[in-house]
């Protein structure tokens, strides 16, 4: 091996992971949002959507995990993929960002933020599997970008990503128009999410949305729950001294102490 | 010369075969004293769509007989097909049903029969033994199998077993002093049990869900009928009378 | 060109081959007349080996192999149980036969109450490891035709024989992918009898053998204490340790263990031992056993300070 290091990013390691794989030593399953999020342009703004389910195979690590991340105060993303890639990424992204604004003195751009995803994603060839639906309203107005993992990205007035991806754009190519009214539009992303939540066994639970308009930014946490827990038939508790012991140890971690008075010091 | 030439041409020439795909959803099984409840979920899906929120998991073969497929819905759905023609020939031949038991040992054969080319389902066989037991017998894809007093498979079954052998086996658990776990659980638990089972297995497993479809098989004159009474949503549909009758429960299932 | 010859050819083996291939067709799902009786099921297997259903590919085996080994794949669908122990050994009071019961499909405890001795009839018993299923269907299949052997010679199959049997017919399908360890077990004119199958067509007779991913342990314990002429308590304890020490540090095998006793009027079940139990309270009060548990923790408590007396 030489000494030197090749300029630019170093992909060995993804090698030895392929190299691993086909040993069948499989990689360390990462928590995946298999996830619906989704994205729509109305007269005044952007709305955001996502469900809440977050997976770990075929099975459910969290019913209720917030998939909208913070960029700016008018700037909001969503991701989907690997849980752990949409948080970091969004959360840099949103570091540099406010530096970006301090430096220039300006407001932040929704193109300046997805240039920097793109840029980010594109420079990791997809091993950061990120894809994200990004929205906002900065002084030129409303914007709406998806990212895929690679970094190329879409300008569209309605997007889908995520498992979900199918069954929520069919709910937009069926029912979105131009000019909606706030209500309206919060209506049909609630729809869409809800068509990903069903119909896709990736995504589950409830819809978050996010209004962005010049006026501000409203964050609604789980705006719709279709899906509260039932009632369990029996209650489980168990009997104190269910679990069988071999051994019973107890200590004291409570220091007692007593206070002896003395001969009173002489001061003189 | 030719003709040896041609021979590879003709014959189908496949890399991968590949006839299988898995479907999803639950079974399980609980054998009482004098009862057996049979219970699925009625979702079938592959890959992260539904194909459909209605597939029956579990089938009434007799009136002491109900069997419960999950793994490759087409495989399960030909395999109790053919499980119900060999019975109707049995009742044909000897006009009676055919014993629990016997039910049993002749799923296993016809799984065997296919020993190089296997169903892919994992079979749950419940119901009356001749002697009036409540009886559950589980079968892997090639036809091993035994008898037991519950047994969870599909999907979610590394999720339900556990709960069924704590609360059904009491593994983990000590009584209080002086008293011991009861033998047998009464219908009431068992089909409370049930419905915890799959709603918890909802929760947390994302190709179960929509539906519930619960078999009860009561012995003759079996006192347990007292606890169906209140049931919502129960239905007969015992052929004979003066046997075993067989019952379903169909209850809703979250759908995400 | 010579597709077309091919086409209308009576005896090419192309034409052959179509020929083949209908038969093949008109034979699926044809039942004999006995599937429609009584018969049905093992019933029309007497008359010969049952038939099975293969894979219409080139290579029926790799087929099955890519469906259902575990080892080329820890994703395949098909999940054979594997991980056990069993062992049986011959002394002058018999063959003590003990298992385990545990089932294991990867890390997952598929169950913990399986019957791994398969009584063949009142004299013989089979052990299982390896394929549940294929120890399970041959060891009935081997019954029937122990029966069928009192019946045309008005005696009882000798073990020697019955393990051959056994032995032969696995023989037959070798390759195929059948997973058989498998000891048979019994009392005939010779004597006691212990005799070891297994699905590569190996078959040994012996005094004492152990088979599965617990057999390592079971043998340490067992080859310590075996003699011949051991009394059959002692032997029945001994059978019952060794499978305790298998289920205690394999961690495929394990729950319970099974014991059998066979003897010249044919063989006892002796018990079921939970495993966990015999660690801190020992097989209960049965002929043989030391008394307390066998765990190493239980047996030297209040012997170091490190381990003191129950307070």
């Amino acid at each position: 091996m030489s000494v030197y290091r090749s300029p630019g990013f170093d992909f060995s390691n993804s090698t030895r992971n392929n190299f691993l794989l086909n040993k069948g030593v499989p990689l360390p399953k990462a928590t995946s949002t298999g996830t619906t999020i989704v994205g729509c342009v109305f007269k005044d703004g952007i709305v955001l959507g996502a469900d809440t389910r977050a997976t770990e195979g075929p099975i459910v690590a969290d019913k209720n995990c917030e998939k909208i991340h913070f960029i700016t105060e008018g700037i909001r993303c969503c991701g989907a993929g690997t849980a752990a890639d949409t948080e970091f990424t969004t959360a840099l992204i949103s570091s540099n960002m406010e530096l970006h604004a301090l430096q220039s003195g300006r407001k932040p751009r929704v193109v300046t933020a997805m240039t920097m995803l793109k840029q980010t994603l594109f420079r990791y060839q997809g091993h950061i599997g990120a894809a994200l639906v990004l929205g906002g309203v900065d002084p030129t107005g409303p914007q709406l970008f998806t990212i895929h993992p690679h970094g190329s990205t879409d300008k569209l007035p309605y997007v889908t990503m995520g498992s979900g991806s199918l069954a929520a754009m069919a709910v937009f190519e069926s029912k979105w128009s131009a000019n909606m009214e706030r209500q309206e539009a919060l209506d049909l992303v609630i729809l869409a999410i809800s068509a990903g939540i069903f119909n896709d066994l990736g995504s589950g639970s409830n819809v978050d949305a996010c209004i962005i308009t010049a006026d501000g930014t409203e964050m609604l946490r789980n705006v719709d729950m279709p899906n509260q827990r039932v009632q369990k038939e029996r209650d489980y508790k168990f009997r104190r001294g269910t679990t069988a012991w071999t051994k019973e140890d107890v200590r004291k971690f409570v220091v007692e102490e007593t206070v002896t008075s003395t001969d009173e010091m002489d001061t003189s | 010369m030719a003709d040896m030439v041609s021979i590879p041409h003709s014959q189908p020439q496949q890399h991968q075969f590949n006839p299988y795909t898995e479907n999803g959803g639950t079974i399980l099984a609980i054998a009482g004293a004098d009862f057996s409840v049979i219970a699925g979920d009625t979702r079938q899906s592959e890959g992260y769509s539904i194909q459909t929120r209605y597939a029956p998991k579990v089938f009434r073969l007799t009136d002491k007989a109900v069997l419960a497929v999950n793994g490759f819905a087409a495989d399960g759905n030909m395999f109790v097909k053919k499980v119900r023609q060999r019975l109707e020939w049995y009742r044909h031949a000897h006009a009676k049903d055919m014993p629990i038991r016997a039910i049993a040992r002749l799923i296993q054969t016809m799984l065997y029969s296919r020993r190089f080319f296997p169903y892919y389902v994992y079979n749950i066989l419940g119901g009356i033994e001749e002697d009036g037991t409540g009886a559950v017998y589980s079968f892997d894809p090639v036809g091993s199998y035994e008898r037991e007093a519950c047994r969870a498979a599909g999907a979610a079954q590394s999720l339900v077993q556990p709960f069924l052998d704590n609360q059904i086996y009491f593994k983990n658990q000590t009584p209080a002093p002086g008293t011991s776990f009861p033998g047998h659980l009464s219908l009431s638990t068992v089909l409370s049990l049930v419905i915890d089972s799959f709603t918890s297995a909802t929760e947390r497993h994302i190709e179960v869900g929509d539906g519930l479809e619960m078999y009860i098989v009561l012995a003759k004159n079996s006192p347990s009928i007292q606890s169906l009474r209140d049931i919502r949503g129960m239905s007969e549909l015992t052929a004979t009378e003066d046997g075993e009758r067989v019952f379903v429960v169909r209850r809703d299932l979250k759908k995400d | 060109m010579n597709s077309f010859v091919d086409q209308f050819s009576t005896h090419s083996p192309t034409a052959q081959l179509k020929r083949a291939q209908k038969l093949i067709a008109a034979e699926e799902d044809d039942y004999s007349d006995a599937a429609w009786g009584s018969q049905a099921g093992f019933g029309g297997m007497i008359k010969g080996i049952p038939a099975f259903k293969v894979p219409a590919v080139a290579d029926p085996t790799a087929f099955l192999r890519l469906h259902t080994d575990d080892h080329a794949d820890p994703n395949c669908r098909i999940k054979i149980q594997h991980g056990t122990t069993t062992l049986a050994f011959r002394f002058k009071g018999g063959v003590i036969v003990a298992v385990d019961s545990r089932a294991t499909a990867g890390s997952y405890v598929a169950s913990g109450t399986v019957k791994k001795v398969i009584e063949i009839n009142p004299y013989l018993l089979g052990t299982m490891a390896g394929g549940a299923a294929d120890c399970q269907f041959w060891e009935t299949y081997l019954g029937m035709h122990c029966r069928l052997h009192e019946l045309r010679n008005r005696e009882r199959i000798s073990v020697s024989a019955a393990s051959k049997y056994l032995s032969n017919l696995v023989y037959s399908y070798k390759g195929m992918g059948l997973s058989m360890g498998t000891m048979i077990c019994g009392w005939d004119k010779t004597g006691p009898a212990v005799f070891y199958v297994d699905s590569d067509g190996t078959r040994l007779k012996g005094d004492l053998f152990s088979v599965g991913s617990g057999s390592t342990f079971a043998y340490g314990v067992l080859d310590q204490g075996y003699r011949w002429d051991l009394t059959d308590e002692e032997a029945q304890e001994l059978g019952r340790r060794s499978i305790f020490a298998a289920g205690h540090r394999d961690a495929m095998s394990g729950n319970t263990c099974n014991l059998y006793h066979v003897k010249e009027e044919g063989w006892d079940f002796i018990g079921n031992y939970d495993i966990s139990k015999m660690y801190y309270e020992g097989p209960g009060d049965v002929p043989g056993a030391p008394g307390g548990g066998y765990g190493y923790a239980i047996r030297t408590e209040g012997r170091s300070a490190a381990n003191p007396p129950p307070s």
